[in-house]
């Protein structure tokens, strides 16, 4: 039992799950007025963006792979998060 | 005493010996249909890329009772029958496959009722407007509608043939057709099922000519049109004789 | 023996550092081709949304407010538990314990199978307050991509239910097909985690 709670994609989960409950506190504190907020955006959307890549990496075995797939799957966390920012200011 | 073979008679003989050729006769068809196709529904009467679902009445009646549209319906008119034909070439090589029936019974049907609703239904209601001129313009509209919708709407039988396709593509253990075409055939169910709200969306990206619905699901669709056909014609190709439907057993040697 | 043992349960095989050097994919490489793609053309529609959403900010802002963000968050952590669930599975199978991988696959269906009935409990109060995919732009996306992600994660617990029976069954688990399996369902869960901010957080 304490070897799955020292295991390290154990950790990678409470990682996650922490994450995601403060992005939704974020969201619901910082944004719930309703109004644009570029603030609570950027930082949902930059921690999306990680928990992607830490899925990818740990989850997925990624961080083992060649490099041709790390390149691949980082390459698109970057570019969609960069797309999804880039469209979200270009727009305000 | 033997007599020195003819070879034109000989080359004759060959291509009306080749096995194969019922495969290949409905394989040549498919860029002769297609092209066709293509000919009628764009540069002839800018049925596609498909005209606005809030197109006003006026717009509707033009379209319906042009010249061009006349001539693409006579056009779909004859050249519908090679439908089944092509289908025939996907429906070949599923056979081969090792899976269960069900898969290109389903395929079979699918292709059936997703032609009727999507290519016969639209000819109707275009065909009407061109072929019977004196509709009321609210009549007008209505087929309008419906030819539109059935053409985008009938998703739901193309979904059938594309999952069935793709599934029976994964499942094979005989590797007809190579495993990433399976899976690039389960995008294209999953293009089908997006267009879904054509049904709903007026306007917008989810109307039947919308960035989701219609733009990107042609940017996926096209390309594996290209690549199923090349794929089957591969597939075609190396087929071995022997197994072919009509493959003759053997002779006997003499003792 | 037991050194080994736990070193192969934290995921880290003695052969995985000889295979480091090389890579190793996981599964079959064609499942990748289908990951890459689909995780490509979602991010087509994630771009096309956002797109849609700066022309629309009221609406959109307006529209998000009607969605159950307490529902959204927990269905993220479901998937998120049922995937570190799968992966302690594979790792576990490709150390050839497969009762442990087994185990652990009950527990991440169970996490997965949380899904689909708590997107209902979110749908059909949306549904029943007339908040349809036809009220407004935002909803048709909403109910679109989601209902697209929906039928993702059915396809991917029948996947897992077929990954158990073959760690079930067989004297020798196929640890190719185990690895596709799981390769398949984090997909699963990347595309929620977007889907997420996309839909519920961002503002």
């Amino acid at each position: 039992m304490t070897s799955l709670i020292r295991n390290p994609l154990t950790i990678v989960w409470a990682l996650l799950t922490t994450v995601t409950i403060a992005s939704s506190l974020i969201a619901l504190d910082g944004g719930a007025a309703h109004q644009i907020n570029t603030t609570v955006t950027t930082a949902v959307l930059l921690i999306a963006g990680v928990k992607a890549q830490l899925v990818i990496w740990h989850f997925m075995e990624v961080r083992r792979a060649p490099v041709w797939l790390k390149a691949t799957t980082s390459g698109w966390v970057v570019g969609l998060f960069a797309l999804l920012l880039g469209f979200y200011f270009a727009g305000l | 005493m033997a007599t020195a073979p003819n070879p034109e008679a000989g080359q004759d003989q060959a291509w009306r010996k080749n096995r194969k050729l019922d495969q290949w006769i409905a394989f040549w068809s498919v860029p002769f249909f297609f092209n066709l196709f293509g000919l009628v529904f764009v540069p002839l009467s800018w049925m596609m890329p498909p005209r606005s679902p809030s197109s006003t009445t006026p717009h509707i009646v033009d379209f319906m009772h042009s010249h061009n549209l006349l001539i693409a319906c006579v056009i779909l008119t004859l050249a519908f029958g090679l439908a089944p034909v092509s289908n025939a070439c996907y429906l070949m090589q599923i056979k081969r496959m090792s899976v269960s029936r069900a898969f290109r019974y389903s395929m079979m049907i699918g292709a059936i009722t997703g032609a009727i609703v999507g290519m016969l239904f639209p000819m109707f209601c275009f065909g009407l407007g061109a072929f019977r001129p004196g509709y009321s313009p609210a009549v007008l509209t209505m087929l309008y509608d419906f030819g539109y919708l059935a053409f985008i709407g009938s998703l739901g039988c193309f979904c059938v043939m594309w999952m069935a396709f793709g599934l029976a593509i994964l499942l094979d253990h005989n590797n007809i057709l190579p495993k990433w075409l399976g899976y690039y055939t389960v995008w294209q169910y999953m293009t089908e099922l997006i267009a879904a709200p054509v049904w709903i969306a007026k306007s917008g990206p989810f109307a039947w000519n919308g960035l989701m619905t219609f733009w990107f699901a042609m940017t996926l669709y096209v390309p594996w049109q290209f690549i199923v056909y090349l794929c089957i014609y591969k597939a075609i190709k190396s087929q071995p004789e022997a197994e072919l439907d009509n493959a003759r057993p053997e002779p006997q040697r003499a003792a | 023996m037991t050194d080994v043992a736990e070193d192969s349960a934290t995921g880290v095989d003695q052969s995985d550092r000889a295979a480091g050097a090389r890579g190793h994919v996981p599964g079959d490489p064609s499942m990748w081709f289908f990951v890459i793609g689909d995780l490509l053309i979602f991010g087509v529609y994630f771009v096309v949304y956002m797109y849609f959403r700066v022309q629309n900010h009221e609406l959109f802002l307006h529209s998000q407010a009607r969605l159950n963000l307490d529902i959204g968050a927990i269905n993220t952590v479901m998937l998120l538990s049922s995937s570190l669930f799968v992966a302690l599975g594979t790792a576990a199978a490709r150390a050839g314990n497969s009762a442990d991988a087994l185990r652990r696959f009950w527990v991440a269906l169970a996490f997965g199978a949380a899904f689909p009935l708590l997107k209902m409990c979110e749908w059909i109060p949306e549904i029943s307050a007339a908040l349809t995919p036809g009220t407004n732009l935002f909803f048709m996306y909403y109910y679109v991509m989601t209902g697209m992600h929906l039928c993702h994660v059915l396809l991917g617990l029948i996947i897992m239910c077929f990954v158990i029976r073959n760690l079930k069954t067989s004297q020798q688990p196929k640890i190719s097909f185990v690895e596709t399996g799981a390769t398949y369902w984090h997909m699963v869960d990347v595309l929620w985690l977007v889907l997420f901010a996309l839909l519920y957080l961002m503002r």
